[in-house]
């Protein structure tokens, strides 16, 4: 079977393409000085901070980084079969991917209800307006990437697909960032506090 | 090769969430919970990085960016906590 292969150890051409590496790093930096700017307030309201964190279900958390690793997992061997030309198996792990962030908005949407029936809203206190302006932004991230994920379908089930592999890299490297940012989540909303 | 590789991966990277989800049920303090916890998905972060997004076969500049991010961000938050 043909492979398809990019030149990845060049500078210029990090896996997914330079502009989007751009991109992944920006989000990461945003994120993350978010993070910190939410552990530095943790500091001025401990007892807050933890009573909240204890408002949270960790298990949804757990079960939604579940969803996302495994999300991640499928769509690098999606990848993997597209590159050895292997365009069914192709479709077919990107379906059990896109499966993952559906299970993981979901899961997400009904952790949401939960908290506004209890009326922990994003006014509550300070660490609820974190978890809401983190959560959100990040899902924002997730469905965006869904978009793109069915959009990549559709191409490969055309008959004559030009879907090019640098195209399909990048789409899966915006959806590995999702994975990425979820990972910075998790531990600091979730556990720490 | 590496359709095992990825399954190994994914199979390090779940052990490390649901570990980091007990080590919070552990009476160890604050601090240590969290510089274990912080330890667990850092690695996680990297291992996502590394073998889902292919980072291992890009040029040392991306691995080095990404390994310095990653350093930096758990260093402030283990500092501050």
């Amino acid at each position: 079977m043909d492979l398809v292969k990019t030149d990845s150890k060049n500078i210029y051409y990090p896996p997914g393409g330079i502009l989007l590496w751009i991109i992944i790093f920006l989000e990461l930096f945003t994120f993350g000085m978010a993070l910190a700017a939410m552990v530095v307030y943790s500091k001025d309201e401990p007892e807050v901070f933890h009573s909240s964190r204890l408002l949270l279900n960790t298990a949804f958390g757990l079960t939604n980084t579940i969803f996302l690793l495994a999300s991640g997992f499928f769509m690098a061997k999606s990848v993997e079969s597209f590159k050895a030309n292997n365009h069914i198996k192709s479709s077919f792990y990107l379906k059990l991917t896109m499966l993952g962030g559906f299970l993981f908005l979901l899961l997400k949407s009904f952790e949401y209800y939960e908290k506004i029936e209890a009326g922990l809203s994003i006014g509550y206190n300070t660490f609820f307006s974190f978890y809401w302006m983190l959560t959100l932004f990040h899902v924002i991230h997730v469905l965006v990437g869904l978009v793109i994920l069915i959009s990549v379908y559709a191409s490969l089930q055309k008959k004559k697909s030009n879907l090019a592999l640098e195209d399909f890299e990048a789409s899966a490297a915006f959806w590995h960032m999702c994975d990425l940012i979820w990972l910075l989540l998790f531990p600091l909303i979730y556990l720490i506090f | 090769m590496k359709n095992h590789l990825y399954f190994k991966v994914l199979l390090s990277l779940l052990t490390l969430t649901i570990l980091a989800a007990l080590v919070v049920t552990l009476d160890i303090g604050l601090k240590t919970a969290s510089a274990i916890i912080l330890l667990f998905f850092m690695l996680k972060f990297l291992g996502v990085a590394f073998y889902f997004m292919e980072l291992k076969t890009a040029h040392v500049f991306w691995k080095s960016a990404v390994l310095i991010f990653v350093s930096i961000f758990f260093g402030i938050i283990l500092i501050v906590v």
